[in-house]
């Protein structure tokens, strides 16, 4: 009776991977109370955070007269024409706006997804004279301040007559700029074996064969981890559009809100929420949509 | 099929000579293995001969041609990664075809070869796979694979076997030492592991500290070790050292007594391999001992004793033999099967008649 | 020759946009800003040499040294709050948490929207004196300042939204903690090592790189800061200059008054204090951060 196990088909042995798992439980299990106290303060703590943008959002769908000294979130009424007045508020309509928003940052992604893996690739994969030295130099520039070189770079592209154009935001991102996105993807690089490279080197590829064949195909994750992050940062971005953009045509959304602020069209909050919900709608989705990535891209890198 | 003739072959990083002007001739149709202990250079001259790596100084040629300056893809040579280097965006059938198709080979010749690799590896159900899907055997043949359907003259194999389990590195030993036979291609072959070396190669190159200590096949390196260094290399377990002292063409060997020896006066040393150390009386020189340790493998055992005077030496006796831990043995040693090494670690003439 | 090309031609090739860049947009401009900041300038008119007067100018100027001080202040409490309170969260997430995919995007969805405009909105309206956070303070009794337009309140609400965006040093901080083996906190227990024992004989210590380069990289964030700062003071730093930070000040001078000269003295200035607060931190970190691997 000792043996019954043994008779008939054996019970199947767990994986390694089951048996971590089950351990992990049997922990988890013996610090419950712990773990309560810690969900409650967690709970309370997202609450916090996420709560102005709840009201943000709340706010949108208000009558003017509700949104301030008012805690709660839930509209008396639904003005969805929040939505459609702010979009028409401007001399220029939001159309506009998100238009403009959309093609500066869709160049400046595929500039700096270029620009930035070619260098990376040169610095991660290929030996060449000084290039401890250039590499060194690229790490400082990830210290310098936008604001020291943006006086200079304005009056080069006032001189260029690149100013009032879109020119002065998206060619910086063909030069890999941003050294940020090189330094993700040295560090992506570097964890690719290098015996592909001189298995490739052996099936006859040249170094740029080698870059378009192997390395990229290997490194999706990192290009788009530095997609999004270029994408969320040239969406945002307000500095360069407020120095170069003039023309509330040219405007791009950060610039349009401001402006909306600065209409002293005081009264017209629940509008003026509802074109800054929208504003960060893009961003909202990419960040649910592709926050795995996002998150193990700053795990990686230390980005911002 | 090619041969590859290396000389005075250096290799600097910076300062620092690694590999210093090594002459070695690989005859065309060779299975030659460059073995050493880590750090020895081994790979790097692997490397340089593949084109992964500069020469600093002298030249390699393939063939009749001087390779210095050529590219790793116009060496007409393959070469098989320690890591395997399987390209791991691409299927089987893609990692096989990739080098086939930079060279603009015509679409049905290399489904040909993909196909004579697959059948010759047994791994024709595997080709729509991709690596990760595969284990590490199944890895290790694409690599293989990957290697062969180039046809080249010479194959290049940086220990190869080295990331797979015992059991394996046994079957594939097996497997690459059939796969020479049927194609007969000259072959260099990496590894740190002297029984691989042994088992494969048609002749081997010892190597040490960036230089080549000897070339030579199994049997002469087994049985006639030009120095110090191959003969404790080679072999496992390793070859008992005794020191001794010569003087006037006598060498004594403390717990041993005398012996004669054709080598300078001064320390040298004597070494014996543990299968040719006989436990009882029966040899031209005897000492007594302890057993301090008996290891039982199976077919033989290892028998780890001390001599009076405090030195250890290893015995490989017969698996019927009955030895315990703490048992008072003689150790007997036969002269032929002795090697005399002088100072400098060379290996002396043998004496040739009784003193 | 030709193996000198040949060795160095593919790397060049690949890097050459950024060595564009590099030269045109990085150290050109970090150059003929230097040059500018001995110079008169309107960015019409050719600039005109004047030496040292910016900088005499700036020791005597007001404002300069109210810039200078609102951003230390934001510095110096905005950054090491942030970061407690990241570690502390990060702490809590660290091991055995169900869910905790769902906690570390909502801390971290913040940090993502922060350098927004839209948030840079909200922030002014929460504020407003009858806004949502006196609001809450009045649920509770307590009758809130008038947090924007009281210069001793105002820059509270940036160093809110900057602890706010806790969320990125938390993750750095999360992976950090991952790295500790947990053989380290087993072996402490068997040594008897309390909680607080644990902490501060072994995570402190261990995490001490990712704190160091947490601090630097949100110290050199904070120096920059500038949209928040920009909007919720109304794009010029009131009220009555509290909320000047240094940027939005040099941000002013060059592009507001044209003063292009004096702004680029500015702009050095920014940059040796970010240089100096940076090496300082490096200098002081090797008596403080111990590296794993470090030789004896």
């Amino acid at each position: 009776m000792a043996d019954t196990t043994l008779v008939g088909a054996a019970p199947t042995h767990p994986t390694t991977a089951q048996i971590a798992a089950a351990i992990r439980e049997e922990r988890a299990r013996r610090g419950k109370r712990a773990a309560l106290l810690k969900h409650i303060f967690l709970i309370i703590t997202s609450l916090v955070m996420i709560y102005p943008l709840i009201w943000m959002l709340a706010s949108s769908l208000k009558p003017d007269n509700q949104i301030f000294g008012n805690l709660g979130l839930w509209p008396s009424e639904l003005r969805w024409e929040n939505y459609t007045a702010g979009w028409n508020a401007m001399a220029v309509s939001f159309t506009r706006f998100f238009l403009n928003s959309t093609f500066v940052t869709v160049l400046s992604v595929i500039g700096n997804v270029i620009s930035c893996s070619f260098a990376a690739y040169a610095f991660a994969r290929l030996e060449f004279s000084g290039k401890n030295i250039w590499f060194a130099l690229m790490m400082m520039t990830l210290m310098i301040p936008y604001h020291v070189v943006l006086i200079p770079q304005y009056i080069l592209f006032l001189k260029a007559g690149w100013v009032d154009s879109y020119l002065p935001l998206i060619v910086p991102r063909f030069l890999a700029g941003d050294a940020f996105f090189i330094f993700l993807m040295v560090q992506f690089f570097r964890q690719l074996p290098r015996d592909l490279d001189e298995a490739a080197m052996i099936d006859g590829c040249n170094p740029f064969k080698i870059y378009w064949a192997i390395i990229l195909p290997l490194s999706v994750p990192a290009m788009a981890t530095a997609a999004i992050f270029s994408f969320i940062w040239t969406w945002e971005d307000f500095l360069g559009p407020l120095v170069y953009l003039n023309d509330m045509r040219d405007y791009t959304v950060p610039l349009a809100l401001r402006s909306f602020i600065a209409q002293d069209s005081v009264s017209a909050y629940g509008q003026l929420f509802a074109m800054s919900v929208l504003s960060i709608v893009p961003i909202v989705i990419f960040f649910i949509i592709f926050q795995r990535l996002i998150i193990r891209g700053i795990a990686m890198s230390g980005l911002k | 099929m090619a041969a590859v003739t290396l000389s005075e072959v250096r290799k600097s990083y910076g300062g620092l000579e690694v590999v210093h002007g090594i002459d070695l001739e690989v005859k065309s149709g060779e299975f030659l293995v460059l073995v050493g202990p880590s750090g020895c250079g081994k790979s790097t001259l692997l490397r340089m001969i593949a084109g992964l790596e500069e020469i600093t100084d002298g030249t390699i040629a393939i063939g009749e041609r001087i390779v210095n300056d050529v590219p790793a893809s116009q060496r007409n040579l393959s070469m098989v990664f320690q890591s395997y280097a399987l390209y791991p965006h691409m299927s089987v059938r893609k990692n096989l075809a990739f080098g086939l198709t930079n060279l603009r080979m015509p679409r049905p010749e290399i489904e040909r070869r993909v196909a004579e690799a697959a059948k010759i590896l047994q791994i024709g159900e595997l080709l729509e796979r991709k690596p990760r899907q595969l284990s590490g055997g199944q890895k290790q043949r694409v690599a293989i694979g990957r290697a062969i359907v180039r046809e080249p003259q010479l194959f290049l194999f940086d220990e190869p076997l080295s990331n797979l389990d015992a059991e394996l590195r046994v079957q594939m030993r097996v497997e690459l030492a059939n796969l020479y036979n049927r194609l007969g291609t000259t072959m260099i072959y990496v590894t740190h592991d002297q029984v691989e070396a042994m088992t494969m190669a048609t002749r081997i190159a010892v190597l040490s500290k960036g230089n080549i200590e000897q070339v030579g096949t199994p049997y002469e390196l087994y049985n006639f070790p030009r120095n110090r260094f191959v003969a404790t290399f080679i072999g496992s377990p390793k070859m008992n050292i005794l020191e001794a002292n010569a003087m006037g063409g006598a060498a004594t060997v403390a717990d041993f007594g005398t012996l004669p020896v054709v080598v300078p006066d001064g320390p040298i040393s004597v070494g014996i391999r543990p299968e040719q150390v006989l436990i009882g009386r029966d040899g031209d020189l005897v000492a007594e001992g302890k057993v301090t340790l008996v290891e039982y493998l199976g077919s033989e055992i290892f028998v780890h004793l001390r001599l009076a005077s405090g030195r250890d030496m290893l015995a490989k006796a017969a698996n019927t033999a009955q030895h315990k831990i703490g048992d008072e043995v003689s150790v007997a040693l036969r002269r032929e099967s002795l090697h005399t090494f002088d100072a400098n670690g060379l290996t002396a003439p043998r004496a040739t008649t009784t003193a | 020759m030709n193996k000198f090309i040949r060795r160095n031609l593919a790397g060049y090739t690949f890097l050459l946009p950024w060595l564009i860049g590099f030269f045109a947009l990085a150290v050109g401009p970090i150059v003929s800003s230097l040059y500018l900041s001995f110079t008169d300038y309107d960015a019409v008119a050719a600039p005109s040499w004047i030496g040292l007067e910016n900088y005499e100018f700036m020791v005597k100027d007001r404002r300069f040294w109210k810039a200078l001080s609102v951003t230390f202040s934001f510095v110096v409490i905005s950054v090491p709050a942030k970061l407690v309170f990241a570690l502390a969260v990060a702490m809590i997430l660290d091991r055995g948490v169900r869910a905790i995919g769902w906690y570390r995007a909502l801390f971290y969805l913040p940090s993502i929207l922060g350098g927004s405009i839209a948030v840079a909105v909200l922030w002014r309206q929460l504020f407003e004196n009858d806004g949502l956070v006196n609001t809450l303070l009045g649920v509770v009794g307590v009758d809130g300042p008038n947090w924007l337009s009281d210069p001793r309140y105002s820059l509270t609400t940036l160093i809110v939204l900057a602890v706010w965006q806790f969320g990125s040093p938390m993750l750095i901080f999360l992976a950090g903690l991952r790295a500790i083996p947990q053989e380290l906190y087993e072996a402490a227990e068997i040594d008897a090592a309390g909680k607080f024992r644990r902490f501060f004989a072994i995570t402190l210590p261990l995490l001490a790189p990712v704190i160091f380069f947490n601090l630097v990289l949100q110290m050199i964030e904070a120096f920059k800061s500038f949209s928040g700062a920009f909007v919720i003071s109304g794009g010029k730093g009131a009220p009555l200059d509290s909320l000047l930070f240094f940027t939005v000040y040099l941000y002013n001078e060059a592009f507001s008054y044209f003063r292009m000269g004096y702004a680029s003295a500015l702009a050095w200035v920014l940059l040796l204090i970010i240089a100096v607060f940076t090496a300082v931190a490096f200098w002081t970190s090797k008596y403080w951060v111990h590296y794993e691997n470090e030789r004896s």
